[in-house]
């Protein structure tokens, strides 16, 4: 019966969630840690919470409780405990376990890419998912190689962006940044070292909201109404004030499909919050134009692909988080509310908690902050919080 | 923050040490110490912080008296705890 393997890798673990697959996810971190965030899927997740200490302390008594007729996936920070408590404990005890290799580290660290179905034959769209932070960065490739590309919100796991353009052989012909990021560290300028493509940022989130300090790095400048050709297909710039002061969205239009990368406006089931500047009172009413005038006038079969989603349940069934502007004005309440007075009510009075390492991740973002692996880590524990309550639950 | 001046009868150093191995080298010490002793234990993972509290309230004989986050002599950032074996 032990024949079954004693380590899962996370592309492993995506799957057994995806298919829906009867096993306990055994989380051995620390009840903070663990409230923190926490490992989900699309479907119903039998989860067990027990600390590692208590299988240090007593393992006999800390086993109570864990089923010995179906898989235990053991979970931890780093990989380090769980791996302990699945061969020091639970194998020698006659439990089906396996240690998730790596822990959250590497669940933190994981993405699945996906080509959009509806890419047209002179473009492709990938689609790279960060599951445990609900982050989502997009590639576009285009010319009549397929050998182009631009790159939108890359994360700072650089290495997973080069792996996936090498294997494609693509070309990288410019970095976009939607707007300066709170909730994770980008990867763009690193990224625009080594690839030696321009990188771009609107101006106005150049500059630190709190510290209003300038980025310590040269880059290009977005604004409004820019185009990028992508050989005849067109990639125009919305400057869409609102989450921030520099938020952009980037409209792709081929003859006949319209593509928005929305950023951090316009999310499946909600929308951005306009409080991380700290001065929700006065962006609240420029994202209310934002979203009204400037995105939702837009063509109603444009296929809108966000920065975030909060629930892995908001996938289509293919796994991609994408939906038609069309779809997203019929079933996302946070698109129903007008007049502009009724917007700052719900806006103002559903705002979460601010997280204050927002406030440094920018900093690192905009070069004005050095941060080690660790310390960048530890900002970016957990979920990110850039959608509004109304669709935040954990 | 200076260091504190708290007595340990007995210093485990598990600087580099990746979780479970404080805890589980912390367990083996406090078992050799008299009951009202305390053990100093030196880490560098920032998540021994909350595993050491955790550890401390579940465990039958260990009260924790006291944490500190500060620098070594490297200007590493160490993580320090003070346990007292109360049982």
């Amino acid at each position: 019966m032990h024949t079954q393997q004693a380590t899962i890798k996370t592309h492993e673990l995506k799957l057994m969630l995806d298919r829906g697959d009867k096993f306990v996810l055994l989380d051995v971190r620390n009840h903070e840690e663990f409230e923190r965030w926490r490992i989900e899927g699309r479907h119903p997740l039998e989860v067990k919470h027990v600390p590692y200490f208590l299988f240090v302390e007593d393992p006999d008594n800390a086993i109570q409780g864990l089923p010995k007729d179906r898989l235990i996936v053991a979970v931890c920070a780093k990989g380090g405990s769980s791996a302990w408590v699945v061969n020091e404990v639970l194998r020698p005890r006659g439990f089906q376990a396996a240690n998730l290799e790596g822990g959250m580290l590497a669940w933190g660290s994981y993405y699945q890419v996906q080509e959009l179905p509806e890419s047209l034959s002179k473009l492709r769209i990938y689609q790279f998912d960060r599951l445990a932070r609900g982050c989502l960065h997009h590639i576009i490739a285009y010319g009549s190689g397929l050998d182009q590309a631009i790159v939108i919100d890359p994360p700072r796991h650089t290495d997973k962006i080069l792996e996936f353009i090498g294997q494609k052989n693509l070309k990288v012909r410019a970095i976009i940044d939607t707007h300066a990021h709170a909730d994770h560290v980008s990867g763009a300028v690193k990224l625009s070292q080594i690839t030696n493509a321009p990188y771009y940022l609107h101006p106005y989130d150049g500059i630190h909201p709190m510290d209003v300090l300038p980025a310590t790095f040269a880059y290009e400048m977005l604004k409004d109404g820019m185009q990028f050709e992508l050989n005849g297909a067109k990639l125009t710039v919305l400057h869409i004030p609102g989450h921030t002061l520099g938020n952009t969205a980037l409209l792709l239009e081929n003859p006949d499909r319209r593509y928005l990368f929305s950023g951090d406006s316009i999310f499946l089931k909600s929308i951005a919050r306009p409080d991380l500047g700290g001065r929700a009172e006065t962006w609240t009413t420029l994202h209310y134009k934002s979203l009204y005038t400037r995105l939702l006038t837009l063509p109603d079969d444009t296929i809108v692909l966000p920065g975030h989603y909060s629930r892995p349940q908001e996938a289509r069934a293919d796994g991609l988080f994408a939906a038609t502007l069309a779809e997203l004005k019929r079933t996302n309440a946070d698109l129903q509310i007008y007049p502009e007075s009724e917007f700052r009510n719900h806006i103002l009075s559903s705002l979460p908690q601010f997280p204050p390492q927002y406030v440094d991740i920018k900093r690192v973002n905009l070069g004005l902050l050095t941060a080690d692996a660790d310390r960048i880590e530890e900002l970016e524990l957990g979920k990110n919080v850039c959608a509004l309550a109304t669709a935040y639950k954990i | 923050m200076p260091e504190s001046t708290i007595h340990a009868d007995r210093e485990l150093d598990v600087r580099g040490a990746q979780c479970p191995i404080p805890i589980i080298r912390a367990r083996q010490e406090i078992n050799q110490l008299q009951v009202g002793q305390t053990l100093k234990v030196i880490a560098t993972d920032p998540g021994s912080m909350n595993d050491f509290k955790g550890w401390a309230q579940t465990a039958k004989n260990v009260e924790l008296v006291k944490q500190e986050e500060t620098t070594d002599a490297n200007q590493k950032r160490v993580y320090i705890h003070y346990i007292k074996r109360t049982a």
